[in-house]
């Protein structure tokens, strides 16, 4: 374990590039050494924040000046594969923002080649880093509820009711709509929680902007594990993300919400008594040491980076890691392909 | 113990499920559910309302203050409803959209002050642009009595990670120059301290959590608690009763215990009180 801070760049100062910034300079084991955007008017505003690191135009003027252990991918999801060269190419570890990529060939590439770099690599799925989603995972795998069955899942958020303008609603730039942009957070938390997708049934509308709105997904897992999301984007009521999955075992049931965990449980197991048993977020130690955004996200931005840190000074992956992003993805590209084919089922080799 | 009624729109809270939510959020788009909340608080003895303004709240509030002697502490901007208005309009269309909601001589007051700021907005300076809709918002809670000025704190949050001192010393010089008193609300009061320095004791009131399950108390509970410590009176007691699972009178137990003078409680915190008490 190395005691220097871990010296950062951040590549794209759009709105996560600056939420990263501001992480990076209140965590104690880390250093920024500067920001990446072509748009040098930048700069002035990043000062303004507080943000006191230097704006580079390119990765490689970065590198001139400063040596950076890891790069933050902050940029529109399209250009994601070419920073990630560049930044592989200063062996720096990498944080993908999510989605990985805008399609699973992209995604494959970028973890393949931050594999061959052997670094330390992650991807920005932040609410799975909520204290009580890894609870959820735990339990999970403890066995609690036995064998997994089945699961429903939802993701509602009040944010497109009409047509949008910006990259963020261009699908060749942004990779989709509600499903690779909003629901993908509670897809990367059922891939972490019931492995790799093998088959995908899926329908999307777009009913508001130009990309897909809602999406319905039937979702089958390697584990034989199957389960139904229903999710929208023009979902009056939530101006953050409400996100719920409640997991059928053979042996209880777990259902987990934004700050509680509901489990029953046929017979007593994994130090949960027989029958109903509530966990409260405010159960669960938190270990952060700033709240960046209390409304979105809370502690798990914090706990994010920390989880980031602790492996690149480790040298082992995070749970994470680029790889899991790509389960995502994978999930992701096949909703689109079997929505794009009328509900065919796809297969995910 | 001062107690103070927490307000902001349903759909900017966290809910136990999908159903809860909605039900919740159909509730208190309604002014009058608003209003018999402030109701209860009341008779429970609150007598100010920490409130982010949505249509439905400054409608029941602004009806609420004409027969009862409550405070507005109003926690501008609305940034919720600001970020949307942003991906919508644009930053100009979502800064027009809040100007055009002013009165003449708002608009004249808040017109010729942004005009001597066209530099730093042009340069998107985050304290002039934070304030400016700040200004904007305040300006338009015409008809409501504002005791108290504090910024959102997802600005907040931002401001102080960044080190932004002058933001909130404008703050408290806007407050001054209306009147009123300045406060502040945050989930980091240790940073708040470490930034703003003697220049806290410019807010009249720091809103924060305290909970006997240290829950939102970043970055741990022993620290905040010795911060409240050494200054309870400056210090208001959020979070009380850490997300609904601590029964509110062991929640203001609690905040007594502490030595502060102040407890925030949520709608659902009034209800349960409120229960608790007519039973």
């Amino acid at each position: 374990m190395s005691s220097s801070p871990l010296r950062c760049a951040v590549v794209g100062a759009g709105r996560m590039g600056m939420v990263h910034g501001h992480l990076l300079q209140v965590h104690p084991d880390t250093e920024i050494v500067g920001f990446v955007d072509r748009d040098a008017s930048l700069g002035p505003h990043l000062a303004s924040q507080g943000l006191k690191a230097p704006l580079y135009p390119s990765l490689a003027a970065l590198s001139e000046k400063a040596a950076a252990d890891a790069v933050f991918v902050c940029t529109p999801t399209h250009t994601h594969l070419p920073v990630v060269r560049e930044a592989l190419g200063c062996r720096a570890h990498l944080f993908v923002e999510k989605p990985v990529a805008t399609s699973r060939d992209d995604a494959e590439a970028i973890l393949r080649l931050a594999n061959e770099a052997r670094v330390v690599h992650a991807v920005g799925y932040v609410y799975a880093h909520l204290p009580i989603v890894g609870e959820a995972q735990r339990i999970l795998a403890s066995g609690a509820i036995g064998e997994v069955l089945r699961f429903k899942a939802h993701a509602y958020v009040s944010e497109v009711f009409s047509e949008k303008k910006g990259w963020f609603f261009q699908k060749e730039l942004s990779g989709g709509g509600v499903v690779a942009n909003m629901s993908s957070h509670l897809l990367f938390i059922v891939g972490w929680l019931l492995g790799p997708i093998r088959r995908v049934v899926a329908h999307t509308r777009s009913h508001a902007s130009t990309v897909d709105d809602s999406a319905q997904a039937l979702l089958t897992f390697a584990s034989g594990v199957t389960g139904i999301l229903d999710t929208s984007w023009s979902t009056p009521g939530t101006q953050m993300l409400d996100y719920g999955l409640t997991v059928d075992g053979r042996k209880g049931t777990l259902v987990l919400a934004r700050e509680r965990i509901l489990l029953h449980l046929l017979e007593a197991g994994g130090g949960f008594e027989q029958g109903w048993n509530e966990i409260h977020a405010s159960d669960l130690p938190s270990d952060t040491a700033y709240d960046v955004s209390p409304h979105i996200g809370g502690e798990a931005f914090y706990r994010q980076l920390d989880t980031f840190v602790r492996a690149c000074r480790a040298g082992t992956q995070p749970f994470c890691s680029l790889a899991e992003g790509v389960n995502t993805q994978r999930m992701i590209d096949a909703i689109y392909a079997s929505a794009a084919a009328g509900g065919t089922p796809v297969d995910v080799a | 113990m001062n107690l103070v009624l927490e307000l902001r729109p349903p759909e900017s809270r966290l809910y136990g499920s999908w159903e809860e939510r909605l039900a919740a959020v159909s509730r208190f788009s309604r002014p009058d559910e608003v209003h018999a909340v402030c109701e209860k608080a009341h008779a429970l003895g609150a007598r100010a309302v920490l409130a982010v303004l949505d249509d439905s709240i400054r409608e029941a509030l602004v009806a609420y203050q004409r027969w009862r002697d409550m405070a507005l502490w109003a926690v501008v901007p609305n940034m919720f409803a600001f970020i949307r208005d942003l991906t919508d309009l644009g930053m100009v269309g979502a800064a027009r959209a809040r100007f055009t909601r002013l009165g003449p001589g708002a608009m004249m007051k808040i017109g010729l002050g942004a005009v001597t700021q066209v530099p730093a907005v042009l340069k998107k300076d985050f304290a002039t642009g934070a304030l400016l809709v700040m200004d904007m918002e305040l300006a338009a809670l015409r008809g409501l009595r504002v005791s108290r000025l504090f910024l959102h704190p997802q600005l907040t949050e931002i401001g102080l990670a960044g080190g932004v001192r002058q933001m909130f010393t404008a703050v408290a010089d806007r407050a001054a120059r209306a009147g009123i008193e300045a406060g502040l609300v945050t989930n980091n009061p240790l940073r708040a301290a470490e930034v703003l320095g003697p220049d806290l004791k410019r807010f009249a009131v720091v809103v924060a959590p305290a909970n006997p399950k240290g829950w939102k108390m970043f970055p741990d509970r022993t620290s905040c608690e010795r911060l409240y410590r050494a200054d309870p009176a400056r210090w208001a007691a959020a979070e009380i009763t850490a997300g609904g699972t601590v029964p509110p009178r062991a929640a203001l137990e609690h905040v007594e215990s502490l030595g502060l003078g102040t407890a925030v409680l949520d709608a659902r915190a009034v209800d349960a009180a409120f229960r608790a008490a007519a039973a």
